[in-house]
């Protein structure tokens, strides 16, 4: 089988039905999704199938030969970051980082696909991601930065949104 | 101090962001075999056969552990403490919860040490198991442990964690009303994104390498050293990058049962526990039981208080002693009570061990006497601002175990919540500060208690 994996076509020899994920990070050595549930329920392995986040975990490689996968990798390094990786670092949107990966790609898929800062919406597209160390709020923040358009001053950590009258008190 | 306020960076961010952190299971060691354990599918019960032989013959499986491969099986996570051990590392003769681990293997593939640890022949003979800490005291309750239900190894061997402060009997004599209340926060797992995960590569000079998930990384060489009975310089971790933990990755959970496989087989092997083994066998922050009694004037003050306090152990001790030890220092909450009676109990379960989660032992009396205040407050009628800041901790006050508060911050912190609430609080009120009792604020109830901040 054959899959362009971050622009570069690999040949694949795992049984058809071994999960993407292990593919990935067992037979092209891809590390950045994360097997954090290997059920379809916490979003760390999501990766990007033709543009589309899907949850490599739950998705036999046969179903996307021949497709184009995206990783984290694929978006940028740390020597040439993607704007929401900047926006991730600068936002401190990631914790303990095992979500965060998943969470990229999936906000890639989102502004790609023209989404805004509304926050609202960027929690929809988010939905199913967890982030056990509750760090929703600057994840959030992150995405709308991008959104908007923001450039990013990665020697600094940006103040998070202010979230004191999220219940709309007076 | 050019760090302190400042918006630094995150050291790690980059990496996070790009996918380059190293998490333990990122971790690639060629020839590396995988772990699964036969854990216990009954909450308690005899162990009448265990036997290994048909997964060790099989084509593929390395090794296999059981309690008689382990230099010192039973070991306790506060054993360095003087905390007598009560947990063994598989078990013996006995399961006491369900996941209980009582054979591990290592084979070539995760599917073949599924396959190994299904042809461990296993025979139990099922025992009443024992769920509810409320009823452990019950003479007809099923019996966890030989020597009983609750541990029984506090300061001059007390079977309890007791604080006596004060006159509580004059403070209850002196009251206008009694305000009673039973809170019981339930059991709550974790859930790290990243389970249970280890490796584990014998080196030739014959130490271990440990890659480790540990929140502890110290304590966990102390631990596998303690069992293994090998001296710390045979083990080297490589810790410090956990996928999550929240007190969850404190417990030892799978290193040592991983550096056994290893020396057994000569080989490298990983742990990855699954999502459903992280559910229902990985400890989980206690459940508890409190009952408070307190005793208030009808102004707002609260004289004196009674409480007991179970705390859910589960099936063996691991932190309990420490957690409720915290739990009763703690049991006033972020107010000063002269007048104290707790008795506090950790008690054996036929569930998972609990552990420490975010504030242990604390979370679970904070939210009681928080929603206990409410109901004070309640009851006599008066604003829940008022009778925080009334009895907030201030200078010189005196915590349940005798600690002189030097920079108590209940005062400004009840006021920022009323302020974010917009609830406007009465001049006097708005114009307390933490600085020492006196005046109206020192009534003669509180004037026994006071300690000197500045020997402090």
């Amino acid at each position: 089988m054959n899959l362009t994996v971050n622009g570069v076509e690999r040949e694949v020899e795992s049984a058809p039905l071994t999960p993407l994920l292990f593919v990935l990070r067992d037979e092209l050595e891809i590390e950045s999704p994360k097997a954090g549930c290997q059920q379809g329920g916490c979003g760390a392995c999501t990766v990007l199938v033709d543009g589309e986040p899907r949850r490599s975990c739950l998705t036999p490689v046969v179903t996307v030969e021949g497709s184009q996968i995206t990783t984290v990798e694929g978006l940028g390094s740390a020597e040439s970051l993607a704007p929401l990786q900047e926006a991730f670092t600068h936002h401190y949107a990631a914790q303990c980082g095992f979500c965060t990966t998943g969470m990229i790609v999936a906000a890639h898929a989102y502004i790609e696909h023209g989404g805004g800062e509304d926050r609202e919406q960027i929690q929809h597209a988010l939905g199913g991601h967890v982030c056990r160390c509750t760090g929703y709020v600057k994840i959030v923040d992150a995405i709308a930065a991008v959104a908007r358009g923001d450039s990013f001053d990665l020697t600094l950590t940006a103040p998070s949104h202010d979230m004191t009258n999220v219940g709309g008190a007076k | 101090m050019k760090a302190v306020g400042a918006r630094l960076p995150r050291y790690d961010g980059i990496a996070h962001v790009t996918g380059r952190t190293v998490f333990v299971d990122d971790v690639r060691i060629p020839g590396t075999l995988w772990v699964k354990a036969l854990r216990s599918p009954s909450h308690h019960a005899k162990i009448t056969k265990l036997d290994t032989e048909p997964a060790e013959r099989m084509k593929g499986v390395h090794a296999v552990v059981t309690h008689k491969d382990v230099p010192l099986n039973v070991y306790g996570h506060l054993s360095a403490l003087g905390i007598p051990g009560d947990e063994p590392l598989l078990a013996e003769d006995v399961v006491r919860y369900k996941g209980q681990p009582i054979a591990i293997v290592a084979a070539e593939s995760e599917e073949l040490a599924r396959a190994a640890v299904e042809a461990i022949v296993l025979s139990l003979d099922e025992q009443p198991a024992l769920f509810d800490i409320r009823k452990a005291f019950d003479p007809d309750a099923p019996q966890v442990h030989h020597w009983g239900n609750w541990y029984p190894h506090f300061e001059a061997e007390m079977d309890r964690r007791q604080i006596r402060k004060g006159d509580i009997d004059a403070a209850f004599d002196q009251a206008d009303t009694i305000v009673q209340g039973v809170y019981r926060p339930a059991a709550i797992e974790h859930v790290p994104l990243e389970t249970q995960v280890c490796q584990v590569v014998p080196e030739p000079n014959g130490r271990l390498t440990i890659y480790s998930c540990t929140q502890a990384l110290y304590f966990s060489m102390g631990v596998v050293a303690a069992h293994l009975q090998q001296p710390l310089n045979k083990f080297k971790f490589v810790g410090g990058t956990v996928g999550g933990g929240f007190g969850g990755k404190v417990d030892t959970a799978t290193e040592t049962m991983c550096c056994l496989l290893a020396l057994k087989s000569g080989k490298p092997v990983k742990w990855r526990w699954t999502r459903e083994e992280e559910f229902l066998c990985s400890s989980t922050r206690a459940p508890w039981h409190m009952e408070i009694a307190d005793a208030v004037s009808k102004d707002g003050w609260i004289l004196g208080r009674k409480m007991l306090t179970l705390h859910d152990s589960g099936a063996y001790c691991r932190f309990s002693p420490y957690g409720l030890t915290k739990h009763s220092f703690h049991h006033t909450g972020a107010y000063t009570i002269p007048n104290l009676s707790f008795d506090g109990y950790v008690v054996f379960t036929n569930r998972v061990p609990t552990t420490a989660m975010r504030g242990f032992g604390v979370t679970s009396v904070s939210f009681a006497t928080e929603t206990h205040l409410s109901r004070i407050a309640e009851v006599l009628g008066i604003d829940p601002f008022e009778l925080r800041l009334k009895n907030a901790n201030r200078i010189g006050d005196t915590s349940p175990n005798g600690v002189v508060y030097t920079d108590p911050s209940t005062v400004p912190t009840i006021q920022a919540i009323a302020d974010s609430l917009g609830h406007e609080l009465p001049g006097e009120y708005r114009a307390m500060t933490p600085a020492q009792r006196e005046g109206q604020w020192l009534p003669d109830h509180l004037v026994s208690q006071l300690g000197n901040p500045e020997e402090h």
